[in-house]
């Protein structure tokens, strides 16, 4: 029979820096928690807001629409014609490659975003616009681009510029940090700005990143010829739509 | 064994009896270890035994080779003139060719030697000597070490007097040096390739180092035969004996004196060193080395701030909220309502084709009204047919009569 050992008695000493250490680690951990419930709800009312936009959007266009229609149906009734107001927004795409480029024709495809085959770029329409679109246009195709077009070009091509990096647009916190203190906080605020080319679309315009579609389904008729002559480059107005569906 | 502040002299026949404790380590020892300054200094320092050599400056040179020059389908590399044997028309002088001279030929006023700045070579020297107290470095350097009983070892002066090298035998086996001068023997061995024929057969490692002060020691003759050690005198040590190949960590074994002398010969932190005129030992860069004791001090504690966490801006994979309707969702929460508003307009359309279906009175109506209408129409046909025929039949018929009336 072995003789029990006595016991002795010795308080446990925690190291003072273990001390320190997870006493500092508490108050980050706390601090930390807080400042996540307080994201989490402020998140809920940004994101109420973010529907609200949405919705008013939702109902600004269909008015749009319909004023539109209500337009040429008065007209026609009255025998006359109603002429919507020209677009304000152009979509170019490119649709030559870089080899062989003159060299303003190659520097103003750069100021238009334009530097790869198939880049698309929305531009706004002024005299200073037109200039450069003329410049570059055997080597582009352009048009006004529908709403759905914008839209879907913004939600499935999107991205941004931020620090001269090319980010995806998956969530509106990316939209807010660059565009927030312009009034853009969610996408559905940067679709709105770049379809009514509002007092922001500078801002909204240089935050996106040139859209890099893929090559049409079906094809181009021929790249060599403007589009008035059965090709390609050029003004084709309203048709540049479904040329981009087949793009997107 | 441990490299400590103070060192205890042993007694030269008994290792276990020890004639001085609590010596003072001297401040050579207390240097910080820069194997980059002695890995320079000794790069350079190896180069000044190397005896010039050259080849001949007439090798491959000793004919009246000239270019055939162009148009006679050879190369224009010069050829051996004459005729009468092979070696006419054959290539020579390039270092190309074959019994040609090398190229760029080794001459003898090649600069064999280099010149390194005292103060390196000093400090080099210092901080080889700091390495051979230390036992990790001296292990690391491959020393058999274990059976030693203190590093550094300081064996009083008595040793110097041996003058058989039996007793230096004896003396290393008693303090366990002499597994180190085993293993110098047991690795012996033949040099590879032809510096065996020009008088280094033999590639033998180093074993210990023993140093001594008095210039009339005897010990040099008693160590000298014995495989691996080699003597040398405190005021010559050499930094290719302390770190032989570059490498810190020799095991040195000290006499008592030798050891004394360190402190005049290098100096100590407080003053400049007596015999290396104007030598201050090299300073360390950090006085508290104990880094965790730093960092988890308060000053420093106080100032730091919180980890990092890695701010990811965007979700890892683009998901197309065309198609993804969480996607969709997380960018436009009205989008929801927009769908559900959606599938009721298509329910609301379709409502309206299924009331069409459920009228049956009315699709027998028309189906009747159709069969009335059809049959109206073969009937008429009918009708018309018969009439063509009869037209037909009353036309031959009236012809036939007609022939047959003529």
């Amino acid at each position: 029979m072995s003789q029990k050992k006595p016991q002795m008695q010795v308080e446990q000493k925690v190291p003072e820096n273990i001390v320190k250490k997870s006493a500092r680690d508490t108050k980050l951990r706390e601090a930390v928690a807080k400042r996540r419930t307080e994201r989490l709800a402020a998140n809920k009312t940004r994101r109420a807001q973010w529907e609200k936009n949405a919705q008013a959007y939702d109902n600004e266009y269909k008015a749009a629409d319909k004023s539109l229609v209500d337009s040429l149906r008065k007209a026609k009734s009255e025998g006359g014609f109603y002429v919507p107001a020209e677009s304000k927004l152009i979509l170019v795409v490119r649709i030559r490659g870089i080899n062989t480029l003159n060299p303003q024709v190659r520097q103003t495809l750069r100021l238009l975003k334009l530097r790869q085959l198939h880049n698309a770029a929305f531009v706004r329409v002024n005299k200073a616009t037109i200039e450069m679109i003329r410049k570059v246009e055997p080597y582009v195709t352009y048009g006004y681009p529908s709403r759905a077009v914008i839209k879907n070009l913004i939600y499935k091509r999107g991205y941004a510029k931020i620090n001269g990096q090319r980010i995806p647009l998956t969530n509106n916190n990316i939209i807010e940090q660059q565009l927030g203190k312009v009034g853009i906080h969610s996408i559905e605020d940067l679709v709105h700005e770049i379809v009514t080319v509002g007092a922001h679309f500078k801002e909204a315009n240089r935050f996106l990143w040139a859209f890099k579609l893929r090559g049409p389904r079906g094809g181009f008729i021929a790249k060599r010829r403007s589009f008035i002559n059965q090709g390609d480059w050029g003004n084709r107005e309203d048709l540049i739509n479904d040329l981009v569906k087949r793009m997107i | 064994m441990t490299s400590v502040p103070l060192v205890s002299v042993f007694s030269a026949d008994d290792s276990t009896k020890v004639t001085a404790k609590h010596i003072p380590l001297p401040a050579v020892f207390q240097t910080p270890i820069r194997p980059d300054i002695v890995s320079f200094v000794h790069t350079n320092i190896a180069k000044n035994r190397r005896q010039a050599h050259a080849v001949n400056p007439q090798a491959g040179m000793q004919h009246s080779a000239e270019s055939w020059g162009t148009g006679r389908a050879v190369a224009r590399i010069p050829r051996v003139s004459g005729s009468g044997t092979h070696r006419s028309g054959q290539a020579a002088f390039g270092n190309q060719c074959r019994k040609g001279r090398m190229s760029l030929p080794i001459k003898v006023w090649r600069r064999w030697h280099r010149r390194v700045n005292i103060k390196q070579k000093r400090h080099a020297a210092a901080t080889a000597v700091a390495a051979t107290g230390i036992v990790p470095l001296v292990l690391a350097r491959g020393h058999r070490i274990s059976q030693v009983p203190q590093i550094p070892l300081v064996v009083e002066d008595k040793i110097e007097s041996y003058e058989k090298t039996t007793d230096a035998l004896n003396f290393l086996k008693r303090f366990g040096a002499f597994e180190d001068v085993q293993k110098v023997v047991s690795t012996k061995v033949v040099r590879a390739g032809i510096s065996k024929q020009r008088g280094k057969k033999y590639r033998v490692r180093k074993g210990p180092l023993v140093v001594y002060f008095n210039e009339n020691a005897k010990l040099l003759k008693a160590f000298r035969n014995v495989p691996g050690v080699e003597v040398v005198n405190v005021t010559r040590l050499n930094l290719l004996q302390l770190a032989p190949g570059g490498q810190l960590g020799r095991f040195v074994i000290w006499t008592q004196s030798a050891f004394a002398h360190l402190d005049k010969l290098f100096g100590t932190y407080r003053y400049a060193s007596v015999l290396k005129d104007g030598y201050q030992l090299l300073r360390p860069l950090l006085t508290n080395p104990d880094l965790a004791r730093i960092i988890n001090s308060n000053q420093v504690q106080e100032k730091v701030q919180p980890a990092k966490t890695t701010k990811v801006l965007h979700e890892v994979q683009k998901k197309n909220p065309l198609k993804n309707t969480k996607a969709m969702d997380r960018l436009n929460p009205y989008a929801k309502k927009q769908r559900a508003a959606a599938t009721a307009a298509i329910k609301a359309n379709t409502k309206g084709t299924k009331k069409i279906k459920k009228n049956k009175a009315l699709k027998k109506a028309s189906r009747a009204a159709f069969n009335k209408v059809s049959a109206a129409l073969n009937d008429a046909t009918k009708a018309a047919v018969q009439e063509e025929q009869d037209i037909k039949v009353k036309y031959f018929s009236v012809q036939k009569g007609a022939a047959q009336a003529e």
